[in-house]
């Protein structure tokens, strides 16, 4: 190839670069206009005023009550939303038997760091296929789905009768305990002694076939509690902080003499129940400088009055 | 060369056409495409709390029936509510949220709990579902494209595709609902309390058999010409001035769209309707209109075709009153009631009637049962009449086992009404007030 031709082709490929670097860049236009940026907007009610005060502005919690089907993991679960008049209600119960106590023992720099930052609410539960049926749901330590909440009976709410509707929300505030000692053993790892108390009698999934009185006689506090690891500890942590030391007694002295089906024995399953609350009170102390008993006064003590 | 030459050129020119920079703007639309959703969604949005009666909501879920609502939505992201689900959301307007968003199609959602909540509920127990179910019916909504020039709005469901058609009240029909109209209308349902099976009403002259299933929201009018019965049904809603047909009755000049001025006289059990223009009284009929005269010879060779029984869940139900002999409280040791049963030919020479119970194993077992004289005489007028053989004898003496019996064993017997391909309704030929519902 002689000098000549190669000028011939090299022509072309100089405009061709040029041609492919010549566009003027453009800006970015328009996008203010995009539907929905920055979030749902809506004119707001006295009930979104009264939440931006009670747990918003406080805690940095927000408590998302108008539908998004998107916040839930199973977006095509059959839900409904929550009713408005069991919200104030709803945000009030979680103050008192959670966020008070909590921030009355360690602190709100410490409550504020750990606690979920947002709440879902759904007004049903979330059906499963095997029959049991959803109450609370913890994602990353950071949103909390409560279910049912329009079953909800607070004291002081037309129809409330203590007999059926305290358990409610008694076991509303467990869900909560549940969910936020998840958080804090997410954070910092409970003694691994833990999991060799209860050892070989966990039950994994069959824990919904078990009563409350097999659990315990296994050294499990509640049939969820023997489904893993995991939830045996937050669930022994819940149940102390909601029944008070006087009802975690009261539990402990009611299982049954004899053995239980895998072979416990009343004594042993007393004594595991014993070992596990020593653990907690230990890892209270230890990971997070909390008198636990202290706490768990506190819990009941603002728990009572709701019941 | 000179050749290659131009050839290069000519690759020049085209991969330049290929790469040109001129940044051209004009597109099919005057807007961007954000700028017309948004204004799409603020169209709705208007559409909505500019209707200054209010909408009327027919709603047709996906496990069936129909149901109806009254909106009045402002602008400030909430919507009142009446509903003809039952007598307390039909009386009381009840306050929640909505919003318009763009999801993938602009899109209506019913935010907050409300009337319309209660059919998508998944707790059987709110709306006689199925647990995890509900009546399968939504509240999150996609609008139709033609909803901003017909005047009504087509809405779909996004989860189970129910379908929510939105019209205009008119000024009249919100002062109604408002007035308790729609709670009026829920009188309709007091036609469960006539106490025999069947009921006429005459319109145009015409001798009608109604029927009405309030669970499934249906109404059968059943009529004579010569010597056939003709059947038309309809699914039915509740309107702020009576009930309304989802399918029109033509019959001659007769036409039929609902059920206006309805009033309930409760000492003596009659329903007064306005029906095509004429005021008119549901009245009692002890007889259907025309004898289906094969019915129970066709009702009992089913059952031995497949070698199977009938069963029924409650039992007789008797002047106005379901399972009216209790059937349902029967248990025997630690099994509980199930069903009531007749089995044609469970003997070689005997059928049987009797309650089938479930033991705690949840297996089915009969305790005791009568033998009936098979095949039951068949009058020719279409009755039926069961005659004792005798029973077991761990036979209880009294209760509902007993009153059940007697009735069942009633010389005059019964007449088989056909409801659907595999279902019977057997009803008194005495009187027309008890019967039984096989399955």
């Amino acid at each position: 190839m002689n000098l000549k031709s190669i000028v011939h082709y090299l022509i072309p490929v100089v405009f061709l670069a040029a041609g492919l670097s010549s566009c003027k860049e453009d800006k970015l236009e328009g996008v203010e206009e995009i539907s929905g940026l920055g979030g749902d907007t809506w004119t707001e009610g006295p009930l979104d005023i009264w939440l931006k005060d009670s747990l918003n502005t406080p805690f940095n919690i927000a408590m998302k009550y108008k539908w998004d089907q998107f916040e839930f993991s199973n977006i095509a679960a059959t839900l409904v939303p929550a009713k408005e008049e069991q919200i104030i209600p709803l945000g009030r119960t979680i103050r008192k038997s959670w966020i008070e106590p909590y921030v009355a023992e360690a602190g709100l720099t410490f409550f504020n760091k750990y606690s979920p930052k947002v709440f879902i609410l759904s007004g049903s539960v979330q059906y499963l296929s095997n029959g049991a049926y959803v109450l609370g749901q913890a994602e990353g330590g950071r949103k909390i789905v409560i279910f049912d909440v329009n079953n909800f009976r607070f004291r002081g709410q037309s129809g409330y009768v203590a007999a059926r509707d305290s358990s409610k929300v008694k076991e509303f505030a467990h869900t909560l305990h549940h969910e936020f000692a998840h958080v804090l053993h997410q954070n910092t790892f409970y003694p691994v002694e833990f999991k060799t108390v209860t050892q070989g009698l966990y039950q994994g999934e069959n824990w919904i076939n078990i009563s409350d009185t097999e659990a315990r006689q296994d050294g499990f506090i509640t049939p969820y509690a023997s489904s893993g690891f995991d939830d045996d500890f937050v669930e022994t942590v819940s149940i102390m902080l909601i029944e008070g030391r006087a009802g975690w007694e009261t539990i402990i002295n009611s299982i049954p003499p004899g053995f239980s089906a895998n072979g416990t024995s009343q004594a042993d399953a007393k004594a595991k129940l014993r070992r596990k609350e020593a653990l907690v009170v230990n890892y209270f102390k230890t990971a997070w400088g909390i008198d636990f008993y202290s706490l768990q006064k506190k819990t009941r003590a603002a728990l009572v009055p709701l019941l | 060369m000179m050749k290659k030459k131009y050839i290069s050129f000519l690759l020049l020119v085209l991969i330049a056409g290929l790469w040109s920079c001129k940044d051209d703007k004009d597109s099919v639309f005057e807007q961007t495409a954000d700028e017309r959703l948004n204004a799409t969604v603020t169209a709705y949005q208007k559409e909505l709390s500019a209707a200054a009666y209010g909408w009327k909501g027919i709603m047709y879920p996906k496990g069936g029936g129909v149901y109806s609502f009254y909106f009045k939505f402002n602008e400030q992201n909430r919507v009142v509510m009446y509903s003809d689900f039952a007598p307390e959301s039909a009386a009381t307007p009840k306050e929640s949220s909505y919003r318009i968003k763009a999801i993938q199609a602009p899109s209506l959602i019913f935010d907050t709990y409300s009337y319309l909540h209660v059919l998508a509920d998944p707790d059987g127990a709110v709306n006689g579902g199925n647990d995890g179910d509900g009546l399968l019916s939504d509240y999150e909504f996609t609008f139709a494209n033609d909803s901003l020039k017909t005047g009504n709005i087509t809405l779909t469901g996004t989860k189970n595709f129910s379908r929510l058609v939105l019209v205009p009240a008119t000024q009249e029909e919100a002062a109604a609902y408002g007035t308790g109209g729609l709670a009026k209308s829920l009188l309709f349902n007091n036609i469960a309390k006539y106490q025999t099976y069947f009921k006429r009403i005459t319109i145009g002259g015409v001798i009608y058999e109604i029927a009405v299933n309030q669970n499934a929201r249906t109404i059968t009018l059943n009529w004579v010409t010569g010597t056939t019965v003709n059947t038309f049904t309809t699914d039915y809603y509740y309107t702020s001035t009576g009930i309304s047909f989802i399918t029109s009755f033509v019959n001659g000049s007769t036409t039929l769209n609902g059920f206006t001025g309805l009033t309930w006289d409760a000492s003596s059990t009659l329903l007064s309707v306005t029906a095509a223009g004429t005021k008119t009284t549901i009245m009692e009929a002890a007889k259907p209109l025309k004898l289906d005269v094969g019915a129970a010879r066709r009702w009992w060779n089913y059952a031995v075709n497949i070698g199977s029984y009938w069963e029924s869940e409650n039992g007789f139900h008797v002047n106005g009153v379901d399972d009216a002999f209790e059937v349902n409280k029967l248990q025997e040791g630690t099994s509980k009631f199930y069903r009531y049963i007749y089995y044609p030919q469970f003997g070689s020479d005997y059928d049987l009637f009797g309650p089938l119970f479930y033991t705690p194993e949840q297996s089915l077992e009969l305790q005791y049962f009568d033998a009936v004289s098979t095949p039951p005489t068949f009058a020719t007028d279409g009755r039926i009449i069961f005659k004792a053989l005798g029973s077991s004898e761990t036979y209880p003496t009294s209760g509902p086992v007993i009153l059940s019996k007697n009735l069942f064993y009633d010389a005059i017997g019964f007449y088989l009404i056909q409801t659907s391909e595999s279902t019977y309704d057997m009803v008194s030929a005495k009187d027309g007030k008890s019967w039984i519902s096989w399955q």
